[in-house]
């Protein structure tokens, strides 16, 4: 069973993923054909002038006001840590990137171990931080149901099981498994469930024509 | 009680609106991440003390959510809810804002167009016990 789990599994899991986001993807460019300008192309003549660096970077802290940086501080903070980490941790860990060369014959730069390791319980430290926040807030409780926890526990659990199983705590076999199976859990309800914003936040503020994109999108739904 | 509230529910009709636009408004449900970032966005939430059922998110998922998730199998009393909530509780603005980029004020104009064909709409020009205001 192990070596099927850490065999068959993870290609099985690796191409729902793959082709989960790619049909979402299609979906995507195929219910938002209609075009909308809502920033009409500029006249040559009223092209703004070209900005030096430095006058760049005050723009872009000064753009920061608004967004949810003013609003909510923390969850900003919380959200870009936890991405980051979460997205970089399991791409550069040592431990995936010898398995990768193992199987496909390639693999990416890996970080140090004990950075992995920072980087893994930045990824708890923010899960932490959700989980409160779910539970706490009369705002997020209102609209949360036992999805929600289910979803950050299969975001997490990954993270968790990796974590125990480095540092050998609690049997090394059964964790591993745990850690194995909760990836590929991952992979799979990536492009099904909430956890498809992965791509989708991507998609809508580059695409979609609204203020809120972040170049000029024509899309519409 | 009024005429809307002794009419029959028409789930069959119902339910070929909410195939209409199942794609989209199915996607909108399933990829909010439930984070609460669009409540600072409604003046309304602003306005009620910040009330969690004026946040944008909260109107859609038990307006639209609800007719989805009960594949449109829902009573009277559930409608006269909703009535409030797209109606008394949204003015359409179009204000609010996901981080994600979901487009909520067209979540709340769909359940208004369901709700509308069941002859659920707010009686401006009848004397109301409940204010719109």
């Amino acid at each position: 069973m192990f070596n099927f789990v850490q065999g068959q599994l993870v290609s099985i899991a690796v191409i729902i993923f793959i082709l989960g986001l790619l049909y979402q993807g299609i979906q995507f460019f195929r219910l938002t054909k209609k075009k909308e300008w809502v920033f009409p192309p500029l006249p040559i003549e009223n092209k703004p002038e070209k900005k030096t660096a430095e006058q760049w970077i005050i723009q872009c802290l000064r753009s920061l006001d608004g967004t949810l940086w003013k609003t909510d501080r923390a969850l900003t903070i919380a959200t870009s840590i936890f991405h980051v980490c979460l997205i970089a941790t399991p791409l550069f860990l040592l431990g995936h990137n010898i398995l990768l060369d193992q199987s496909w014959g390639l693999s990416l730069f890996s970080l140090p171990e004990s950075f992995s390791d920072v980087l893994t319980l930045m990824v708890l430290i923010c899960g932490t931080y959700f989980l409160g926040r779910r539970l706490l807030l009369a705002r997020v409780r209102a609209i949360s149901t036992i999805y929600d926890y289910i979803i950050l526990l299969i975001a997490v659990g990954p993270f968790l099981t990796g974590f125990l199983a480095y540092h050998q705590w609690l049997d090394y076999k059964t964790v591993i498994l745990l850690h194995i199976l909760s990836g590929e859990l991952m992979l799979i309800t990536i492009p099904f469930t909430k956890l498809g914003h992965m791509l989708f936040f991507f998609l809508y503020r580059f695409f979609i024509g609204s203020e809120y994109s972040f170049v000029r999108g024509s899309r519409t739904w | 009680m009024t005429h809307q509230e002794m009419k029959p529910v028409d789930t069959k009709q119902i339910r070929e609106m909410l195939h209409r636009k199942k794609a989209k408004m199915k996607r909108f449900l399933s990829y909010c991440a439930r984070c609460s970032l669009c409540a600072e966005s409604c003046f309304l939430y602003m306005a009620h003390d910040k009330d969690p059922q004026y946040m944008p998110s909260y109107k859609a998922i038990h307006s639209l959510g609800k007719l989805y998730r009960k594949q449109g199998k829902v009573n009277r009393e559930s409608l006269m809810e909703m009535k409030g909530i797209v109606w008394r509780n949204c003015v359409l603005c179009g204000r609010c804002y996901c981080p994600i980029g979901i487009h909520i004020p067209s979540m709340i104009t769909f359940a208004r167009s369901i709700l509308r064909s069941q002859d659920v709409y707010p009686q401006l020009d009848e004397a109301s016990s409940e204010s719109w205001l």
